[in-house]
C-alpha cells in the first residue's frame, strides 16, 4: 500500500506531539491526525500551565512516576526545544492543624514518589517567598515551575515535524477499521489514512477512539475548570503559584503566575459530559475571584483581561473514583494500537515521559531502528520584548522587521509575526498566530493589532479575507469587502 | 400637538419641543441657539441628513478614501445615495476635497473626498 | 543621544495640537513620535462628520479635522517620525523608540504624553460564555470597515451605547448589515443624545436601557447572544433572558486611557480617570512630563482634546524656556455626584479651565466650586449628563486662600 504510515498518532496535543517526536527518533513514517486547526486548542492549551513536582499523586502510580520524571527533565527539554520555562517553585498554603496534617502527608507522599525540594515553611518564610499571600504556613516545592503551554506544545509538534512527521489538521478520526493484514484504516473528513500502528492520544476523545479500536468500556468524565486572566501589572505580586491545601482529588482554586507575567485565577472543577463547550459562566467567575482572594487578596475587576476554560479527561471506575493514567497495548483486542486513556493533569509535566512509556510498549513488540538524522533541537521565534535595548538594536540592524511593532501591548514585531505566519506546521488561524507570538494576548486583546494581523495573513498566505479563520473550522472573521472592484 | 426633537446640529443635543396646531408650527421651545429652531422647521418640512462613507481607490496606499456630502439630502434618499456612491472607483493619488459625484441624485450636494490617498509607493 | 526640547508621544489630535501650539510659542526643537504610518491617530478611521464645531466653527469629518492640524504641522516644518513605537520613557525623560531604522534614544527637556486611549474589551467586562469569532470592539469594527475595506458583520447586536458604538450602528446599516438593537447596562445612554437621534432613531435601531449581554454563544463564529434586563444594582434579573441570534457582537463599553508608558515612567495616576494626576499646567507628578487628551481623561469631543493640548503647550513652552511653573499645592476635591476633575491640583494664583464629568444625569443643577465654604465659580446646567465633559473657567481672583477647592453639584 502506497500511503501506508508506520504510525498514525490520533491527536496532536502535547501528548500526541510528544509521542510523534519520540517516534521521529526512529526510522518510521509517522503522521499525526488532529481534529482542530492547531495543536493546542483543547486541554493542552487550556490549563494552569504549571509544571508539577509530583507529590500530589498516589505512590506507585504512573501519574506520580511520570510526573516526577517529567519535572526533572523539563529544564533540559526547554533548552532543546526553546520554549519558555521557569522553575519558580510553588507553595501550598495552609492555616489549620488539619491543613498541616494534610501538607505533612503530601510531603511524605512526595518524597516517596521521588520528588525533591519539598519542605514545610512557616509564615515568615512564606512571606519572604510570596509577600502578598495570606496564610500561616505552607509546603514549598522548589522544583515546581511554570511554562508557556502553547509554545511547549508547538515546540514538540514543530520538532516532530522537522524530523519528518506529517501533521494533518481538521482531521478528526470518525471511524477505525482493521484489515486482514492487521493494518489500520482511519477515516477523516480530509480523507482516509492507513497505518501499521496507531496511537490514541485523543485527549478528550480518548474514550471514543478507544471504543473505535475495540477496547471498550472505559468511563471518562470531563472536569471543566474556568480561569480568569489578570493584567501583567499584577505579575510582580506573585513570584510563584499559590495553591490551597489539596484534597484527594482536586488541587483547589489557585493563583498562578504565567511565564509572561500575567496572573491566572482558577480552576473550579465542574463535572461535564459535553467536552466541546468552553463557555465560562458568570457565577464561576465570581466564585473564582472570591475564593482566590482568600489566598491572594489582589484580585480587582479592573485587571481582568480575559477568561477561559479547559476540560480534563478523567478516567473513572464504576464508582466514579478517578483512576491513574492508562497507557496500554491490548494485543488481544487491538494489536499494534497504543491506547492512552485519562491523560489529564499532570499530563503537561509528564508528556514526554508518557510518550517514552508509550513508545517503550511498542519497542517491546517491534524492533525500532534509530533515525540517524534525528535532531532533538528546535529553535523558537526570537522575541523582541524582554531583550535589552542593545539586543533589540542589534536585532533590528539584522532584520528591520524587528523595528516594526505591530502588537503594542506585548511588543510583538512584524518579524515575529512573519515567522509565525510561515510556521512549519502550516497553521494559519488568528489564534494560531496569537499562540505563537502573544499578539492579541495583551490587555487590549487585539484592539490595536488584530486588523494588521489579519491583513498579514491575507498577504503572506495569499488568502481572501473570507478565508481567514479565527480559531476553528467555520470561525470566519470577515464577510467580504466594503467596496469591491467592479 | 407637541412634538419632541433632539437637535443634531451640535453636540449639545438640545431637546426641543415644537407645538403644532392644525399642521402649522406655532411655537418652538428648548433650543439654546437659532440653529435649533431652524433644525426643527427643516425636520417638519423635509428632514435631511448628511452621510459619510467610503469609495474604492485603486493603486493607492490605502484601499478606500472616505467621503461625505457637502450638503444634507432628504433622509429617505440616503440609501439611494449610498447606491450611487458605491459605484465610484478612483485612481490614486486622491486629493481631499475632490468632488467624486456632483449634485448627487440631482440635489445641491456633492460627494467629496475627505481623506487624501497617496499612490502606492 | 539626540537632544530635543520636547518629545511628543503620539501624533493624534492631542499630540498634533500640542506640537503646533508649541511651535507658535517659539519651541522648534520638537519631535512627534507616531507608531502608525500616518499622523492623525484615531481620527483617521472616524470618517463621520460632526468634528470641529468648537475648534473651527464648522463641521468636519475626522480625517478632515486631523488634516487641518497635520497641514499646519507640515507648514511649520515640525519634525515627526511615523512608524515609530516608543518603548520606554524614563523618569529623567529619556525616550526610547524603535522603527525599521533602529532603536533611538532621545533626551528630552519635556515629554508630552499624548497616547490616547484603548477600548474596554469583552475580557475586561468578563462577559460570560464562549469565545467565538465575531465579537469586536466598536473601534476594531470601525478600523476594519473604514481603513481596511473589510466587512466584519452581517447580523449585529451592539452592547453599550457609547458614541462609537452608535456611530458604528449607522455605519454598518449603511453598508448593508442589519443592526438588531443596542443594549445599555446603565439606565441612561452613555453616548451623546444627537447620536441616539441620527445614528439609531433615523435607522429604526432600538436602544434598550438597563439591559446587558449575559451569554455569548458559538464555538466557531458567533451564533447569538443572551440578553437580560438588569436591576438597580446592574445585576441581571433572572427570567428576563432573551436570545438574539446574530453573527456579530459589537462592544462600545468604555475607553481606558493608554498609560502603560506613563506608569513605567513613574507617573502617578488617578484611579478615577486612569490617567495622570495633573496640575493646571497639565504637568504630571514628574516635572517636565505633561499629559493631555484621551491619555489624561476620556473626552467626549475631539475639539476639547485639541484645546486641552493647546493649553498644555502653553505651559510646556514656558517650562522649556526655563520659566519656573507655579507650584500647585491647592487640591481639588469632588462630591459624590462628580466622577473626577482635571486638573486635580492648581496654584490658586492663575485662572484655570476646570473639566469634569458627573456620575449620573442631573437636571436643573448648579456645578459649584467652593473654597472654605465660599462660592468661587458656578456653572448652571439644564441637564448634566455623564456622556458630556463639562468645562468652565475658574478665576483666580475669586480664590480666598490656599485651601482645598471643593466641587459639588447642587
Amino acid at each position: 500500500m502506497e500511503n501506508l504510515y508506520d504510525v498514525l498518532v490520533i491527536g496532536g496535543g502535547m501528548v500526541g506531539s510528544a509521542v510523534a517526536r519520540e517516534l521521529s527518533r526512529y526510522e518510521l513514517r509517522v503522521g499525526v491526525l488532529e481534529k482542530n486547526l492547531d495543536v493546542c486548542y483543547e486541554t493542552s492549551g487550556r490549563n494552569s500551565a504549571v509544571v508539577h513536582g509530583g507529590f500530589a499523586y498516589d505512590t506507585g502510580s504512573l501519574k506520580a512516576r511520570l510526573c516526577v520524571e517529567g519535572n526533572r527533565m523539563m529544564g533540559e527539554l526547554a533548552k532543546e526545544l526553546d520554549f519558555p520555562f521557569l522553575r519558580c517553585g510553588k507553595v501550598l498554603v495552609g492555616n489549620t492543624d488539619e491543613d498541616m496534617e494534610t501538607l505533612k502527608r503530601t510531603l511524605k507522599q512526595g518524597e516517596e514518589n521521588g520528588a525533591v525540594g519539598l519542605e514545610i515553611i512557616d509564615e515568615e518564610r512564606l512571606h519572604e517567598l510570596v509577600p502578598a499571600v495570606v496564610g500561616k504556613f505552607a509546603m514549598f516545592s522548589s522544583q515546581s515551575g511554570i511554562l508557556d503551554p502553547f509554545q511547549y506544545t508547538i515546540a514538540l509538534a514543530e520538532n516532530a515535524c522537522q524530523n519528518g512527521v506529517d501533521y494533518f489538521f481538521g482531521s478528526e478520526v470518525t471511524a477505525v477499521r482493521r484489515d486482514g493484514e492487521g493494518n489500520y484504516h482511519l477515516s477523516t473528513p480530509r480523507g482516509d489514512f492507513a497505518s501499521r500502528w496507531v496511537v490514541n492520544a485523543a485527549g478528550l476523545g480518548c474514550k471514543t477512539i478507544s471504543d473505535m479500536l475495540g477496547i471498550e468500556g472505559y468511563k471518562v468524565i470531563g472536569s471543566k475548570g474556568d480561569y480568569i486572566i489578570l493584567d501583567k501589572r499584577t505579575g510582580p505580586l506573585l513570584p510563584m503559584p499559590v495553591y490551597p491545601v489539596p484534597s484527594n482529588t482536586y488541587m483547589g482554586i489557585h493563583v498562578t503566575n504565567t511565564i509572561d507575567g500575567n496572573v491566572t485565577i482558577g480552576p473550579n472543577a465542574d463535572m461535564v459530559s459535553d467536552f466541546s463547550y468552553y463557555g465560562v459562566p458568570q457565577e464561576n467567575m465570581d466564585y473564582l475571584a472570591e475564593s482566590a482572594s482568600r489566598l491572594w487578596p489582589h484580585i480587582h475587576k479592573a485587571d481582568y483581561i480575559r477568561n477561559y476554560s479547559g476540560i480534563l479527561p478523567k478516567w473513572v471506575d464504576s464508582q466514579g473514583v478517578i483512576q491513574d493514567f492508562k497507557i496500554e497495548i491490548r494485543d488481544d483486542l487491538a494489536p499494534r494500537a497504543v491506547n492512552l486513556v485519562g491523560i489529564e493533569s499532570p499530563g503537561l509535566t509528564a508528556a514526554v515521559p508518557i510518550a517514552r512509556y508509550a513508545v517503550g510498549l511498542m519497542k517491546e513488540r517491534e524492533e525500532l531502528r534509530e533515525n540517524p538524522g534525528f535532531n532533538p533541537c528546535r529553535k523558537g521565534i526570537v522575541r523582541f520584548e524582554g531583550l535589552s535595548s542593545k539586543e533589540q538594536a542589534e536585532l533590528i540592524a539584522k532584520n528591520p522587521d524587528y523595528g516594526e511593532v505591530v502588537c503594542r501591548c506585548e511588543k510583538v514585531t512584524r518579524a515575529e509575526l512573519l515567522q509565525a505566519i510561515h510556521n512549519p506546521l502550516g497553521v494559519s488561524t488568528l489564534v494560531g498566530i496569537k499562540y505563537r507570538t502573544r499578539s492579541m494576548m495583551g490587555r487590549c486583546q487585539g484592539g490595536y493589532c488584530q486588523m494588521r494581523l489579519e491583513q498579514m495573513i491575507e498577504e503572506e498566505l495569499g488568502k481572501k479575507e473570507t478565508e481567514v479563520l479565527y480559531a476553528r473550522e467555520g470561525s470566519q472573521v470577515l464577510f467580504g469587502k466594503v467596496r469591491e472592484e467592479a | 400637538m407637541i412634538r419632541e426633537f433632539t437637535c443634531i446640529i451640535c453636540p449639545n443635543g438640545c431637546e426641543i419641543q415644537a407645538e403644532i396646531v392644525d399642521g402649522a408650527l406655532t411655537s418652538v421651545t428648548g433650543h439654546t441657539c437659532p440653529k435649533g429652531e431652524a433644525y426643527v422647521k427643516q425636520e417638519l418640512a423635509d428632514p435631511r441628513r448628511n452621510i459619510a462613507t467610503s469609495v474604492l481607490v485603486q493603486g493607492g496606499e490605502l484601499p478606500l478614501a472616505s467621503v461625505r456630502l457637502t450638503n444634507p439630502i432628504p433622509k429617505d434618499r440616503i440609501f439611494d445615495a449610498m447606491a450611487e456612491i458605491r459605484k465610484v472607483s478612483l485612481q490614486a493619488p486622491v486629493v481631499a476635497g475632490t468632488v467624486v459625484v456632483a449634485g448627487i441624485l440631482g440635489y445641491d450636494s456633492d460627494v467629496i473626498v475627505t481623506k487624501a490617498v497617496a499612490a502606492k509607493g | 543621544m539626540e537632544k530635543r526640547d520636547v518629545v511628543i508621544i503620539g501624533g493624534g489630535p492631542a499630540g498634533l495640537a500640542a506640537a503646533v501650539q508649541l511651535h507658535k510659542k517659539g519651541v522648534e526643537n520638537i519631535l512627534i513620535l507616531e507608531r502608525e504610518h500616518h499622523l492623525g491617530g484615531i481620527l483617521r478611521q472616524c470618517i463621520h462628520d460632526g468634528f470641529g464645531l468648537s475648534r473651527f466653527q464648522t463641521t468636519l469629518s475626522g480625517p478632515e479635522y486631523a488634516a487641518r492640524f497635520i497641514e499646519e504641522a507640515e507648514r511649520c516644518r515640525i519634525p515627526y517620525q511615523t512608524d515609530t513605537t516608543v518603548l520606554e520613557v524614563s523618569p529623567d525623560k529619556v525616550v526610547t523608540a524603535v522603527s525599521r531604522a533602529g532603536l533611538v534614544q532621545y533626551q528630552a527637556k519635556a515629554v508630552i504624553l499624548a497616547m490616547g486611549c484603548r477600548e474596554r474589551t469583552r475580557g475586561a467586562l468578563g462577559i460570560p460564555g464562549e469565545r467565538p469569532a465575531g465579537v469586536f470592539t466598536a473601534g476594531v469594527a470601525q478600523a476594519y470597515m473604514n481603513l481596511y475595506n473589510r466587512m466584519p458583520a452581517k447580523e449585529v447586536v451592539i452592547l453599550g451605547s457609547g458614541d462609537i458604538g452608535m456611530i458604528m450602528a449607522r455605519r454598518l446599516t449603511l453598508e448593508g448589515a442589519h443592526v438588531q438593537a443596542v443594549f445599555e447596562l446603565q439606565p441612561i445612554p452613555s453616548g451623546l443624545p444627537r447620536n441616539i437621534e441620527q445614528c439609531l432613531n433615523d435607522y429604526g435601531i432600538p436602544l434598550y436601557l438597563s439591559h446587558t449581554v449575559t451569554q455569548i454563544h458559538g464555538d466557531a463564529r458567533l451564533s447569538g447572544v443572551t440578553v437580560s434586563q438588569v436591576d438597580g444594582n446592574l445585576r441581571p434579573i433572572p427570567g428576563t433572558e432573551k436570545e438574539y441570534p446574530c453573527d456579530t457582537l459589537i462592544l462600545s463599553v468604555g475607553l481606558i486611557p493608554e498609560n502603560e508608558l506613563s506608569i513605567d515612567a513613574g507617573v502617578k495616576l488617578d484611579g478615577r480617570t486612569r490617567g495622570a494626576i495633573v496640575d493646571e499646567h497639565y504637568q504630571t507628578s514628574i516635572k517636565g512630563v505633561f499629559a493631555a487628551g484621551n491619555v489624561l481623561h476620556v473626552h467626549d469631543l475631539v475639539d476639547f482634546v485639541s484645546m486641552e493640548a493647546e493649553r498644555l503647550a502653553d505651559s510646556a513652552a514656558r517650562y522649556v524656556a526655563g520659566e519656573a511653573l507655579l507650584d500647585c499645592p491647592v487640591e481639588i476635591g469632588t462630591d459624590g455626584n462628580i466622577s473626577h476633575t482635571i486638573p486635580q491640583r492648581v496654584s490658586g494664583k492663575k485662572d484655570f479651565q476646570l473639566s469634569l464629568r458627573v456620575r449620573r444625569m442631573i437636571k436643573d443643577c448648579r456645578i459649584v466650586v467652593r473654597q472654605a465654604g465660599q462660592e468661587i465659580a458656578v456653572k448652571k446646567m439644564k441637564k448634566a449628563l455623564p456622556a458630556e465633559m463639562i468645562q468652565f473657567v475658574v478665576r483666580a481672583d475669586k480664590l480666598v486662600s490656599g485651601e482645598k477647592l471643593e466641587v459639588s453639584v447642587e
